[in-house]
């Protein structure tokens, strides 16, 4: 039995809300030294690391932030929008924005993985 | 060019849409332009939309109940009878059953996408991003988007159904929200909105708020006409005792300077003519398939309970709390103006 399986996962994941992981861990991170999931951990430079490291790792320090965008595709304007893009007020500052949605403002988000887009007529 | 013919999809529920659309339909009829809105709201059969546009704007009010099947079809229908030199989509760009998406790249008129905050989720799953390509010119009103940095994207200030000139005074609508002239007390005003469930849940609202708050502040349940109002009056009896009745306002925008605290949700009309009028807002944020009134709202208008509500609104009545600025400015005028200059004059 692996010495981690009793361990949940902890590498930050939820689409809302930011949680460790919680599955089984089967390995540790050489990185961070967080327990990691086989769904987290992923290969960077021949080396086994979380997907948390490897972010950080596939960031390019010659990379002055500046973005090359395709006039031909919209979603070249979307990438960085969620809640919201780097444009705005909600996005400056640190990630832990005193805004940030807890889980009291999930109700009025539950229908965001519903998949009646488009067919309930009168929901919007 | 003016009088042009112009088709304004405002499909969706709620009135959000249509209040809107209607705001920019009134400016460019009055500009002398043809307009037509569609909308296929549950609200739009007893609110008297044309009462507001006036001369030159006819609203076209689809069947809420149709299927998507017949939704395509009126919209086709509707496109070949109007054959409108300039489509205005509000919101949903692939239409609000994707019915548009495969038409756009065919039509040939002008193009503009009023283009608001959208739940991400559907904007990557149904490829959002391509249809908005379809579009000549994105109106992005008061508000973030998910393409608002786009190069045919502009921004403009909150679009309202009414001009400055239009709002009551101070005294105009307290008189019309029935508080007598020598009251001074602040009036709190819960607005009902969104669907059916939720107008009589703002009733349920006011009536508890009316109850926390004693004499200290009168309290009015705003509602727009529809089935919550009693046909004619009941044959016996009178009202039941300590249940606030509705007051049947539309446009509540009319009456919000006579509105010192106003509690309801947080959709876009809502919390924009809170904001335009300078009126303190404390709402919940709704449940909404699309649109996400948590995001939307600030976090001082944000209430994530009934009772937090209760608490927030019995602060605000106590010391009285001076009303924000005004910062109309107009922006379905700036919009029309832009449409007329960059899609109509292209």
């Amino acid at each position: 039995m692996s010495p981690f399986s009793n361990e949940g996962c902890e590498v930050s994941t939820g689409f809302l809300f930011s949680h460790p992981c919680g599955l089984p861990a089967g390995a540790l991170c050489p990185r961070c030294g967080k327990s990691v999931c086989d769904a987290h951990l992923t290969t960077q430079q021949e080396a086994l690391v979380c997907t948390g490291c490897a972010m950080l790792g596939d960031e390019d320090p010659e990379d002055d932030g500046s973005t090359t965008t395709d006039s031909d595709d919209a979603s070249a304007y979307y990438d960085d929008y969620g809640y919201y893009g780097s444009g705005s007020s909600w996005a400056r500052g640190s990630s832990k924005d005193p805004h940030d949605f807890t889980e009291a403002d999930g109700e009025s988000l539950r229908h965001e993985d519903d998949s009646s887009f488009e067919e309930d007529l009168g929901g919007s | 060019m003016a009088g042009a013919r112009w088709l304004i999809y405002a499909l969706g529920g709620g009135m959000g849409h249509f209040t809107r659309a209607c705001g920019l339909a009134r400016v460019a009829a009055r500009r002398g332009h043809r307009v037509t809105v569609v909308t296929n709201s549950v609200f739009a059969p007893d609110v008297p939309l044309e009462d507001v546009l006036g001369a030159g704007a006819h609203v076209h009010r689809l069947n809420p109940d149709l299927a998507k099947s017949a939704v395509r079809e009126a919209v086709e229908c509707l496109l070949d009878g109007v054959r409108p030199e300039v489509l205005v989509v509000d919101t949903f760009p692939r239409g609000l059953a994707g019915e548009l998406a495969p038409m756009l790249p065919g039509l040939r008129m002008g193009k503009v996408l009023v283009h608001r905050d959208l739940n991400p989720t559907y904007v990557a799953r149904f490829n959002v991003a391509a249809a908005v390509e379809d579009f000549d010119l994105l109106l992005v009103p008061g508000e973030d988007a998910p393409f608002s940095q786009h190069p045919r994207a502009v921004r403009t200030a909150p679009w309202l159904l009414l001009e400055r000139d239009e709002w009551l005074s101070r005294a105009q609508a307290r008189e019309r929200l029935g508080v007598a002239a020598d009251d001074i007390r602040p009036l709190v005003a819960v607005m009902g909105s969104g669907n059916a469930e939720e107008v009589a849940e703002a009733g349920a609202i006011a009536t508890r708020l009316q109850e926390r708050l004693g004499a200290s502040a009168p309290v009015r349940w705003l509602a727009p006409p529809g089935p919550w109002f009693p046909v004619r009056a009941p044959s016996s009896g009178a009202p039941e005792r300590n249940v606030l009745q509705p007051v049947r306002v539309w446009p509540a925008l009319a009456v919000m300077p006579g509105v010192d605290i106003l509690v309801g949700a947080g959709g876009y009309n809502t919390v924009q003519e809170a904001r335009v009028t300078g009126t303190p807002l404390v709402a919940l944020a709704r449940a909404r398939r699309y649109d996400r009134q948590a995001v939307r709202l600030r976090p001082e208008e944000l209430a994530r309970t009934e009772a937090e509500l209760m608490e927030r609104v019995a602060a605000l009545v106590g010391p009285r709390s001076a009303r924000a600025p005004e910062t109309y400015s107009g922006g379905a005028r700036d919009a029309v103006a832009l449409i007329e200059r960059t899609v109509l004059n292209a």
